[in-house]
């Protein structure tokens, strides 16, 4: 149980920069993932820190201490990889027992520590079997069962469910959840899957191309997107750019949109309006209804069916818009109807764009500190 | 339909498409060849004729009366007098020796070209080298060897230059160290060419779990790497060891007929009438090297499938 | 995107293999271009070339290399063919009966051959002597054998080529519009298996233009034979002849790879008999 912190750590391959100068902490105990797309360089990073590449520049501090000229067999630091990694000449209790048979413990202990935890990962019957034998989902929770073993001080692991079935995957994720919280020990998450990321969480850290583009808690990351990076990577957002027109009101499309969120910026400023599918009003307009001031028309175009929820496509001035109804709601909303839409002017976000043109990716100042959420 | 128009459209039902033609029924005359048999038949046929009954007149030469007719074990019994058994004896020690020079060099060499931190060149450049190389045996082999450290080859001379003479403590180009040498320049590149697979099947996350839990190079080899690796070295040893044991055309052009006693080259030696031995001997000593080899492939067999139970 | 310095170890290793395979190539080289103490030049490649053995040697194994490579085609492209397509149960025997020219390499057939049609004609097809004689007449088997020496090499190219199409999706399209079986592998099954092919024509022609064993020992002239029989009178262009036949194995090698870009891989054996 171990606090973990990178200071400034960067990596450079040849020619291409891999991790840009990054800073975080992870206090004891706590479950982070580090979330991104492929590329962005948490798996660089992650393997630094568990010895297997050496940065090019910045250290890797366990408890204080500098590890980063300790050879990966030294770290105590247990890692679970994506797939494949248990020896296929061993079988599952041996694979366990393997970190302590290193360490000299006697034949009787490591078996029996061995039996202990693949109970406790729930698989107590297949202490011999080999991993050939097990499915993929058994063959990670060795793994997993593998690394604790040795009773490491920081937990790693490297997108462990992205090679499993969905179902295989919400069940294990949760498992792992659990058992790092009864252990209470500090485990660092990397994975592409932003539901994966934000189920589990005490903290996500979301980077791409090298660089951390938020952190917080879950909920932070969901509902307060720092950058329109993580806008757009995490759920489904609406995105519309403009210019703040009056107080409280931003500009796109020659269609004035309400946003409370504005209030402060100044006239005339550009700025990226973000807004949630599910934050968004819709009434079909029939006779008697009509759009509200500071609403929008739309005509639907198209459905996706989610289970209870129905994502919608509206065409409307400044766009397409994304709007989810209860899917019941959905029956009456065919293809053409006309409808009316609306929000609640707290519901957007705003965030900051150059005067001169782009979407930048810089974190807004009221983003969430680089060091432990607010959880 | 009764009355068919003279100008009657072509009958498509027997072309169904996405369907192959009907194969006519098996006729009850051939019993169980069918016609799907035809197509094949010239192959086995071949095969029978090239290759079987020349095997089998082998086995039956070998058994047969010099003399006249009937069988007789003396052939055989021949093969175990002490010129005959030495030649099995030398064959199979420069097999093994070559297997293993051949074999333990090469895993090395494939291993670090295959293993991370090489450039891709490395090993494209190492295999196509070693299908070349490989290919190079026989007798143009021999004569580069002759040339390079052959009584006047030119590392020979070069050394002698510098005051070393390898010939000094009795070695020679002609001898079994001599061949040796020789063998393992094809032996080598057919290890890398057999192995590499192998060697790829070795999946870097082992590696890496076992360093993560706290192994060094020596332990993650010595209970991961090699118990993983072992059946397949074994088994492409094994076939080096046919290789080499079944060579002719390299040891003759090194050798002739003289210095080292070995069963191809007394098989040649028959063949070409050049020593007075009962042709039938010479079945013998051939029945002998199938033997042998045959011994050798089933065990390579059965090693394969151990092996791709983990690497694949 | 896993670059890491090269290990010691793994350099020597390298450079040991290296320096393994290419310094008896160039002892070899420097060996062929001695002409006197200290000179250096092309005599010897000349005497070669100039030499009417080499070439006499050279084409009557290469017309034996090509009978090979036919004959060899117009086996076993139907066999495979057929066992990829209707005969899956034999691929088993087949695999086996391509391995056994490994357990019964060329010195020993070479025995079973030479009593069987030399001296001890057999009863083929109910036309005893008049076959066998003409068989052994002349080079006739030795194109017989190779067949069987280079079988290992054509199946396993042939049916690696065969199973990276779909065969039978073409088969039937080509039946479907009413192509006849001979239609169908020359006009649809031929075309598609092309580098298959020629890298088993390749591995043929290389094998056999090597072939020493069998030819000295039934007493053909190849160019094999023609090589030893240059080294035992002369070792200097017994050098220049290894060279060139180095060049010509590099040669038919870097035929198949370039044949290869743009193909799959994976297609085809690598090794000949020594």
């Amino acid at each position: 149980m171990a606090e973990l912190q990178l200071q400034q750590l960067s990596k450079r391959f040849a020619d291409v920069v891999a991790l840009y100068s990054l800073d975080l902490a992870i206090e004891s105990g706590k479950f982070v993932s580090l979330l991104g797309p492929s590329g962005c360089g948490k798996t660089t990073a992650l393997r630094i820190i568990a010895g297997f590449e050496r940065a090019t520049s910045g250290c890797v501090l366990v408890d204080g201490k500098d590890v980063s000229n300790v050879p990966a067999n030294h770290r105590d630091m247990g890692m679970v990889f994506q797939a494949y990694s248990l020896f296929p000449n061993m079988t599952a209790r041996e694979n366990v027992a393997f970190g302590l048979r290193i360490r000299r413990v006697s034949r009787a202990d490591r078996n029996r520590r061995a039996s202990e935890l693949l109970e406790l990962v729930g698989l107590a019957s297949m202490l011999d079997r080999y991993p050939h034998q097990l499915s993929g989902g058994q063959q990670q929770r060795v793994a997993l069962a593998r690394a604790l073993a040795i009773e490491p001080s920081v937990l790693l692991l490297d997108e462990p469910l992205s090679a499993l079935d969905a179902k295989v995957r919400v069940q294990l994720r949760e498992e792992i959840r659990r058992i790092q919280l009864q252990l209470g020990i500090t485990a660092l998450y990397v994975t592409h899957d932003q539901e994966e990321a934000l189920s589990i969480s005490d903290q996500v850290v979301v980077l791409s191309q090298g660089r951390i583009e938020q952190t917080g808690s879950p909920a932070e990351i969901y509902g307060e997107p720092a950058t329109p990076f993580v806008a757009q990577f995490v759920g489904t957002m609406n995105r519309f750019e403009g210019r703040v027109a009056a107080e409280g009101l931003v500009k796109t499309h020659d269609v004035l949109l309400p946003a409370e969120a504005a209030l402060g910026h100044p006239a005339g400023d550009r700025v990226l309006l973000l807004i949630r599918p599910e934050s968004i009003r819709l009434e079909p307009l029939n006779g008697d209804v009509t759009v509200p001031e500071l609403g929008v028309r739309g005509t639907v175009k198209v459905h996706t069916f989610l289970g209870p929820v129905t994502r919608l496509s509206i065409d409307t001035a400044m766009g397409e818009l994304t709007v989810d109804v209860g899917s019941v709601q959905a029956l009456s909303l065919a293809a053409g109807t006309p409808v009316a839409l609306s929000w609640d002017p707290a519901s957007p976000r705003i965030i900051d764009l150059p005067d001169d043109g782009g979407a930048a990716s810089e974190p807004v100042a009221a983003a969430a500190q680089p060091a432990g959420g607010s959880a | 339909m009764a009355n068919v128009a003279p100008t009657a459209r072509p009958d498509r039902s027997a072309i169904v498409p996405g369907r192959l033609p009907a194969v006519p029924a098996p006729r009850r005359l051939l019993g169980k060849l069918s016609l799907t048999w035809l197509p094949v038949a010239p192959f086995f046929l071949y095969v029978t004729i090239f290759m079987l009954l020349p095997s089998l007149s082998i086995v039956q030469g070998a058994f047969s009366k010099s003399t006249g007719s009937g069988y007789t074990l003396d052939h055989v019994r021949t093969l175990f007098d002490p010129q005959y058994r030495d030649a099995f004896w030398t064959s199979i020690k420069l097999s093994v020796a070559t297997a293993l020079t051949g074999g333990i060099f090469g895993l090395f060499v494939a291993y670090a070209a295959v293993k991370e931190g090489a450039p891709r060149w490395i090993r494209s450049a190492l295999i196509t080298f070693s299908g070349v190389a490989a290919n190079f045996a026989g007798v143009p082999l021999a004569f580069a060897f002759i040339a390079t450290i052959g009584t006047t080859g030119v590392i020979t001379s070069f050394l002698s230059s510098y005051g070393i003479d390898i010939y000094s403590n009795g070695f020679t180009l002609y001898s079994f160290t001599g061949l040796t040498i020789v063998y393992t320049y094809f032996q080598l590149p057919l290890m890398i060419l057999i192995i590499s697979p192998s060697i790829d099947g070795l999946r870097s996350q082992w590696r890496e779990a076992a360093e993560n839990l706290g192994a060094n190079t020596f332990q993650y080899w010595r209970m991961v790497g090699l118990p993983i690796l072992w059946p397949s070295l074994l088994s492409a040893m094994v076939l080096l060891f046919g290789s080499a044991f079944s060579a002719y055309a390299t040891a003759y052009a090194l050798i002739g007929s003289g210095s080292v006693n070995l069963v191809p080259i007394i098989i040649g030696a028959v063949m070409s009438g050049n020593i007075t031995i009962d042709p039938n001997l010479g079945d013998a000593l051939a029945l002998g090297m199938i033997v042998i080899i045959g011994f050798t492939v089933a065990i390579y067999a059965l090693l394969q499938r151990r092996a791709s139970r983990w690497l694949r | 995107m896993r670059a890491r310095r090269l290990g010691f170890w793994q350099v020597f290793w390298l450079v040991a293999g290296a320096l393994f395979f290419l310094v008896p190539l160039y002892g070899t080289a420097e060996y062929s271009l001695e002409t006197g103490p200290g000179q250096y030049g092309f005599k010897h490649y000349l005497t070669i070339l100039q030499d009417p053995a080499f070439k006499a040697s050279f084409l009557y194994s290469l017309k034996i290399a090509l009978a090979t490579v036919a004959i060899g085609i117009v086996l076993m492209v139907p066999t495979v063919y057929w066992v990829n397509l209707r005969l899956p149960r034999l691929r088993k025997v087949i695999d086996f009966l391509a391995v056994l020219p490994f357990v019964v390499p060329p010195v020993a057939l070479v025995v079973g051959i030479n009593r069987l049609f030399t001296s001890q004609p057999v009863l083929i097809l109910g036309q005893p002597q008049r076959v066998s004689f003409w068989l052994v007449s002349g080079p006739q088997i030795l194109v017989m054998a190779y067949v069987i020496l280079a079988l290992p090499f054509t199946y396993r190219s042939l049916d690696a080529g065969m199973r990276a199409i779909d065969l039978h999706t073409l088969t039937e399209a080509a039946q479907s519009v009413g192509a006849s079986w001979t239609r169908v592998l020359l006009s649809v099954i031929l075309p598609n298996i092309r580098y298959a092919m020629l890298s088993a024509a390749f591995l043929t022609i290389t094998l056999v233009m090597g072939e020493y064993t069998m030819s000295s020992l039934l007493l053909f002239n190849t160019f094999a034979v023609y090589v030893e029989y240059t080294g035992e009178a002369k070792a200097n262009p017994a050098a220049a002849l290894a060279i060139i036949s180095f060049a010509l194995t590099w040669a038919a090698m870097l035929g198949i790879l370039f044949l290869g870009r743009g193909v799959g891989r994976r297609q085809g054996q690598l090794t000949g008999t020594r």
